[in-house]
């Protein structure tokens, strides 16, 4: 529907229209009003037309705010009872399940509250207590581990430069050299946030978590992909506990496979998630086979980030959630959730296009639907649980080269 | 869309270098100036002609830090082509080169076309490593050099195509075996079909591809 300013006017001429000494203050005006003096008078039929076509433009206004008006109050309704939800369920968290944690968390009940997805106001809490601080750290501890770091920075500053025999890998088990790379990739954290930007505010902070755990753990050092972490755990707790959060987290034999980049271990994972691939997606693991696209190709990334570089940060938060309930299971079930939410699509694509497609996702990946796809992921075979899968896999797999570095090209 | 032949290339350097921004230069046309930062291994691809000819390239782009580098090893085989990149504002990034042709040189192919690349030449007033090391650099151990520009998208298309046209005259000359997938290189599916030696095997594979 065109608006009656440039709608069509078969005898208002535009370049007369151009010369009037006033304009007329709204379209009511140039419909009703009789035409200014300086102009000839509408014909009865012109104005009639103008009247109807203006009758028209009003009714059709009116059913598009009814319309509108109606979706609003849907979603209003929609938004208060998941607020209703929320409230309800931060009510349950803070009077019933977090006062009493060891004896309720692995109850029924708030296993399935849980997988409703824990209110942002408690999710915090929820990780820090369901992540566990096993290795024992302090916020005095985080305090020391930080202070190190700047000192490292402040003698890099200095020497204007990383110590380039360091870094040359000539000291396997002191990765405090890849300090020096945390700065490179703290922008590159987010970057549509801009929170985690040069000056933004969340900058020092994730500078300062990566920087105090490469000194905590120098065998490890800092590696790409952490920083995802760090900052999905600093935008929900204060800065030491995050640090405690992360640490503790990273301590988990997945992670800990993973971010030493263990390929053995690394293979042994890969391998335990294709036979739930198989078992839960079979002609799209045959596809996959066919391919030969092997699960590195997106594993990796999605693991390496706990999928909160490649889904949208509200659904990952709800992954995440998940995997404090479940441990790694909830990873790679989340993975196999992914896959079959897409199986249509991947099933029509070929090697290229597959791995682009799962290297970057769509970026309006849906929660529910997400999820109700991980919910008909079923970690079961043959009568074996995940544990019991990767566990039996630790021998079978030789080398990580032999497996994945087949020497066909993929098309 | 039909090929004659089929190329795979890898991208290798340092982390930070550009690698990812280079690729998206040379598929999309466009500069992301914060780009998010490669985790194991991302993936593009383009059609060019050379010599009258379609060739589709498969190109695959890797992380760039010291701790994945076993990872990206795995890789390197069934590449044509390898473009290894450094930050001509970044010294060190420069000074890593041996050790990521020594890799190149050791997990892929001897045949494998490596152009060398000094990336970011739009910020001439923070150069760190001088146009002639580059080239000293790639004389000495036998690559094409070229310095590019993500940003402002000098030589990009350049740097690819002329890989690509490296690896063309080898096939031209004898020096690869089509043949032989291992290095990298696919005959696209119309040529397949007048080469009885190829048609084994992987036949169905392109039927989904629509388009590069």
């Amino acid at each position: 529907m065109v608006g009656p300013t440039t709608g069509p006017h078969p005898r208002l001429q535009p370049t007369r229209r151009k010369n009037l000494e006033f304009e007329p203050l709204s379209t009511t005006g140039l419909i009703l009003e009789d035409r200014p003096a300086s102009l000839p008078a509408k014909s009865e039929e012109e104005a009639q037309r103008h009247r109807q076509e203006y009758n028209e433009m009003v009714a059709e206004a009116k059913r598009r705010e009814l319309k509108d008006a109606q979706r609003k109050k849907r979603q209003m309704k929609e938004r208060l009872k998941q607020e209703e939800n929320i409230a309800r369920a931060m009510l349950i968290w803070n009077t019933e399940v977090l006062p009493n944690w060891e004896s309720m968390r692995n109850t029924r009940r708030v296993r399935e509250l849980w997988w409703q997805g824990l209110p942002p106001s408690v999710r915090g809490r929820v990780w820090s207590l369901a992540i566990g601080n096993e290795l024992n750290i302090t916020p005095e501890l985080y305090d020391i581990f930080l202070s190190r770091a700047k000192e490292k920075w402040r003698s890099f500053n200095e020497t204007n430069s990383l110590s380039e025999n360091e870094d040359c890998g000539t000291s396997l088990a002191d990765r405090e050299s890849s300090l020096d790379l945390i700065k490179l990739d703290i922008f590159r954290t987010f970057p549509s946030l801009y929170i985690f930007q040069r000056g933004g505010p969340y900058h020092d902070l994730l500078h300062s978590v990566l920087g105090a755990y490469t000194c905590y753990r120098p065998d490890v050092g800092y590696v790409q992909g952490m920083s995802f972490i760090a900052a999905v755990l600093i935008l929900n707790l204060e800065e030491a506990d995050a640090f405690i959060a992360f640490a503790n987290l990273l301590n988990k034999p997945c992670q800990m496979a993973f971010f030493r980049v263990d390929h053995d271990l690394m293979l042994k994972y890969f391998a335990a998630f294709e036979v739930f691939f198989e078992e839960n997606l079979p002609k799209l693991f045959q596809h996959f086979q066919t391919n030969s696209l092997t699960p590195d190709f997106y594993l990796i990334d999605w693991i390496f980030t706990l999928y909160s570089k490649s889904l949208p940060l509200d659904v990952a938060c709800r992954v995440w959630d998940l995997f404090c309930r479940d441990g790694e299971e909830a990873l790679f079930r989340t993975g196999l959730g992914i896959l079959r939410l897409y199986q249509d699509v991947l099933l029509q694509m070929d090697f290229i296009h597959s791995a682009q497609f799962l290297s970057r996702l769509p970026e309006n990946t849906p929660a529910h639907t997400l999820f109700s796809c991980i919910n008909n992921t079923h970690m079961i075979s043959s009568n074996r649980r995940w544990n019991q899968v990767s566990a039996a896999h630790t021998k079978t797999i030789s080398t990580f080269a032999d497996k994945v570095g087949s020497p066909a090209l993929r098309s | 869309m039909a090929y004659a032949y089929l190329f795979k290339y890898i991208i290798i350097g340092d982390t930070g270098v550009g690698k990812s921004c280079l690729l998206l230069q040379f598929t999309d046309k466009r500069f992301q100036p914060v780009h998010d930062l490669t985790i194991g291994v991302e993936f593009g691809a383009r059609m060019i002609t050379i010599d009258g000819k379609q060739i589709k390239l498969q190109i695959w782009d890797t992380a760039g830090q010291e701790s994945f580098r076993s990872i990206t090893r795995s890789y390197y085989r069934g590449a044509a082509g390898a473009l290894l990149v450094y930050d001509i504002t970044r010294r060190d990034t420069f000074n890593h080169l041996t050790t990521w042709l020594e890799d190149a040189r050791q997990h892929s192919n001897s045949n494998m076309v490596i152009m060398l690349i000094g990336n970011k030449s739009d910020l001439e007033s923070r150069r760190e490593v001088k146009k002639e090391e580059g080239e000293a650099f790639a004389r000495e151990h036998g690559l094409i050099f070229m310095e590019t520009s993500a940003k402002t998208a000098s030589n990009v298309e350049e740097a690819f195509i002329n890989t690509a046209k490296e690896i063309y005259e080898k096939i031209q000359e004898g020096v690869f075996d089509i043949n032989n997938e291992a290095n990298g290189i696919k005959i696209g599916p119309q040529h397949a079909a007048t080469n009885s030696s190829l048609a084994g095997g992987q036949g169905g594979q392109q039927a989904g591809g629509g388009c590069c």
